[in-house]
């Protein structure tokens, strides 16, 4: 569990990936999912994984510093569930963007989350700057990035 | 294909500051005083040229026109509340047809194009009448020649006018505002000092109501004895010759476009100002005039003089009489300059009704590079003017001769028009209708208009008989320009076909600024709300933030990104289409509607959202508010805003964000909903 801006985010090593392979997107979304839900088997990864996916059909969630935000909001849940991957060379989003550091999440749906799931993203946005992420594609161990990112 | 990093640097790439003259608004007390300028200048020469056209009755048709200018101007009000740029030439052409538009344009374009020069004439004269009262007394033994006075006066002052018009209305209505306030306080103390020499006299001799028509009054006229008969023709008779008291109202509708949040309660209120002001000022000090100086004295001395004249037959020391005097020559030269303002105002505003229309061609609405302002408008009507002043001689007589044709006849188009739109245009929303209607099923009868139009034909129509020289001249004048209109039309009928398919453009000057702090620059309030936009067709956002600032500080900035061409985040095809003079017109039209200026800005980026957030940051506004987008829901939109407001966060060191705190509040707004977010 860490605290990002107040907010609960279940997060833990398991979570942590270090990508070294060829990997499109949508396979690493798949892994991100299932790293999940295997913490949580109340939810079910085929239906997170559409979640995650039909989101990523609309606005971008690719940002300038090469950090990707897939995320989505779920029915009865009642924490932010989080899982992210750091690629040592990055991949590529629908726009052509590159991604070094995708950081998926998955949020309690209803309006009274909705502000702490803003929250999340616009913290996430900041604190991952260019630097920031390209320091990461640096590390050689999901313990070191945890550190550096402080989880 | 992964972008090339340079491409991804989401930085905004080009800043562009639109400006146009049509985004500056003004008071109700400087609408009024542009107003009053030409409306209340009157007052100087229209009792001395109601007196000589039939008598010592002119002071009760001079105060029954002021009144009467009450009732138009409540039909003004209404005409108003449904064109916000206003005035004789969209209401004829939505009540009567193009034709009628064009022929009623053309006929105030003659008044206008006579005003300036009258007015400017006429403070000349007066200017002139002063001096030489002060050499005489001094004994210096020579008299500047007043018709050379008069020219060059008058020359002089409409070429003020003129640059102060290139520059922009702002600065022009600021000087309106402080002529009419100095002549409000010698107003006072003029009609004061005259209701106290009066109760010194104890006695009072109203004039006669009856009026003395002559062959002059009666113009063709005089050959039909049948008109001769005095009775409600001679009332008409003489209320024809007490009409040019009313030039100037049609400035009312021409300033409405440009006057300030909230905008009809404002007109109300400078509707009121003038009416009081000018009944008092123009009707009440006439009237004061007939009760204090003796009649044969008004018709052989004060004709052209008649407010000077008071000033010197007021009870009291005679050089306090003098000094009274000179302060009125000084604010009769001051009025009758603004009024030579207001024409060009006047002039300009009906000129630009009229191309906007496609009807000029293009060279008319040339806008200045540095002021925004239709210059090419400008300069033509004060050229007509020069060339007037300079026929002239100096000689005021002819011109005033000439005088009333336009007024009378736009009146009678216009009117008609605000009458026929109540049944043609009956669903079209009305702030304010002319009062003294009858329900009647869906439709309001307007009694009250209609008596008003009945008022203004039988004028207009006696007019025609009885003021040859108006008549000649006028049909001559707005003959002229009607065939200008209709030739410009033919020339331009292509874009004018364009203009009536896509709608107008508006002319807009795009300064491209280094970055984003140099574009902020103008702006000086504190709070800020930015409107990002799009799509000119999903403006209802914008709308929502005009309707509900209440207060002059909030600074609104609209901003456009457009996406890059080469390479955009989330860019779609329609995105690609956008029609960036399309979507300002119709920013700039919502804000007249509303009276409320906006800071327009253009930012050329490779992502919507970054680019907002980097003007809200480099603004420190304190909301943003967006519409709903077409490609994706609202609260896709805002996660977009957030994640890059959190990133543009980034360019902030911990100093700053220490010592600068920033709160800003998003929201999507689309009909009867929104979400919002405070960061």
């Amino acid at each position: 569990m860490t605290d990002i801006s107040d907010i609960k985010l279940k997060i833990n090593l398991d979570n942590i990936f270090l990508i070294k392979d060829n990997i499109t997107k949508k396979e690493l979304v798949e892994k991100l999912v299932h790293s999940i839900c295997d913490k949580n088997p109340s939810l079910d990864a085929g239906e997170m994984l559409a979640a995650v996916l039909k989101r990523e059909e609309g606005i971008s969630t690719t940002l300038e510093s090469a950090l990707s935000i897939p995320h989505a909001r779920v029915e009865d849940l009642d924490a932010f569930l989080g899982a992210f991957a750091v690629m040592t060379s990055p991949i590529e989003d629908d726009y052509g963007l590159p991604i070094k550091v995708m950081f998926l999440f998955f949020s309690p749906a209803g309006q009274p989350y909705f502000a702490q799931h803003l929250k999340l993203l616009a913290r996430l946005s900041e604190k991952f700057t260019p630097e920031f992420v390209q320091e990461l594609t640096t590390c050689t161990t999901p313990q070191e990035i945890a550190k550096k990112v402080n989880l | 294909m992964i972008q090339d990093p340079l491409k991804t640097q989401f930085k905004v790439k080009g800043v562009v500051v639109i400006t146009t003259a049509m985004l500056t608004f003004i008071t109700a007390w400087q609408a009024a005083s542009i107003v009053l300028c030409d409306f209340a200048s009157s007052a100087f020469y229209a009792g001395g040229i109601a007196m000589k056209a039939f008598g010592p009755a002119f002071p009760w048709y001079i105060l029954g026109v002021m009144l009467f200018a009450g009732l138009l101007m409540m039909m003004y009000i209404e005409s108003c509340s449904m064109f916000t740029r206003g005035g004789v030439f969209p209401v004829v052409n939505a009540g009567l047809g193009e034709n009628a538009a064009k022929a009623a344009a053309a006929a105030i374009l003659f008044d206008f194009t006579l005003t300036g020069p009258i007015s400017g004439l006429s403070a000349g004269h007066y200017l002139s009448g002063l001096i030489n009262s002060v050499l005489k007394a001094i004994h210096l033994p020579f008299a500047l020649p007043n018709e050379t006075v008069a020219v060059v006066f008058a020359l002089l002052v409409t070429l003020y006018f003129w640059y102060q018009n290139v520059k922009g209305i702002e600065d022009s209505s600021d000087k309106s505002r402080k002529i009419i306030r100095f002549s409000m306080v010698i107003c006072l103390i003029l009609f004061v000092w005259a209701i106290i020499t009066l109760i010194m006299r104890g006695h009072i001799t109203l004039p006669p109501i009856k009026p003395h028509l002559n062959e002059n009054s009666l113009g063709w006229a005089s050959n039909f004895t049948f008109m001769q008969k005095i009775g409600f023709l001679g009332v008409l008779v003489a209320l024809g010759h007490s009409v040019l008291a009313l030039s100037g109202l049609e400035t009312f509708a021409q300033v409405f476009r440009e006057i300030e949040y909230p905008k009809i309660q404002n007109l109300k209120k400078a509707a009121l100002i003038v009416f009081l002001f000018a009944l008092l000022f123009t009707g009440g000090l006439t009237f004061l005039s007939s009760l204090i100086i003796p009649p044969e004295l008004i018709e052989s001395q004060y004709h052209d003089n008649l407010l000077a004249g008071l000033a010197m037959h007021l009870s009291g020391p005679n050089f306090l009489k003098l000094i009274m005097q000179g302060a009125v020559v000084l604010a009769g030269v001051a009025m009758l300059a603004g009024a030579v303002n207001t024409s060009i105002i006047g002039a300009n505003g009906i000129m630009n009704r009229v191309a906007e229309t496609g009807i000029l061609t293009d060279w008319f609405r040339k806008i200045h590079k540095k002021y925004g302002t239709t210059y090419h408008i400008i300069n033509m009507i004060c050229f007509m003017q020069v060339g007037v002043i300079l026929l002239s001689g100096g000689q005021l007589s002819l011109i005033g001769q000439a005088y009333a044709f336009g007024v009378l006849w736009s009146f009678v188009l216009e009117m008609s028009s605000l009458v026929i739109l109540r049944f043609k245009n009956r669903e079209q929303k009305r702030g304010f209708m002319m009062p003294f209607n009858k329900k009647i099923g869906h439709y309001y009868i307007p009694i009250g208009g209609a008596f008003v139009v009945v008022a203004v034909v039988l004028l207009a129509v006696v007019n025609l008989f009885t003021k040859k020289v108006a008549t000649i001249a006028g049909f001559s004048f707005a003959a002229l320009f009607f065939l200008i209109f209709h030739i410009s039309q033919r020339i331009n009928a292509k874009k004018a076909n364009d203009i009536f398919e896509e709608g107008h453009r508006e002319k807009l000057n795009q300064s491209e600024v280094e970055n984003l702090s140099k574009a902020m620059e103008d702006i000086v309030g504190d709070k800020r709300i930015l409107v990002p936009v799009k799509n000119p067709e999903n403006l209802y956002h914008l709308e929502e933030v005009l309707k509900n600032v209440n207060d002059e500080d909030t600074e609104i900035i609209v901003l456009y990104a457009k996406p890059l061409d080469a390479w955009s985040v989330g860019k779609t095809r329609q995105s690609n289409n956008v029609d960036e003079q399309e979507l300002f017109t119709k920013v700039i039209l919502i804000a007249e509607k509303y009276g409320l200026t906006v800071h327009p800005l253009l930012v050329k980026c490779n992502d919507y959202s970054y680019a907002v957030a980097q003007v809200a940051l480099a603004a420190k506004v304190k909301e943003i508010i967006m519409g709903v987008s077409g490609s994706y829901g609202a609260n896709d939109q805002l996660e977009r805003l957030v994640m890059a407001w959190g990133a543009v966060q980034q360019s902030r060191n911990l100093e700053q964000k220490e010592s600068e705190k920033i709160s800003v509040t998003a929201k999507i707004v689309w009909e009867g909903r929104e979400v919002s977010y405070k960061f």
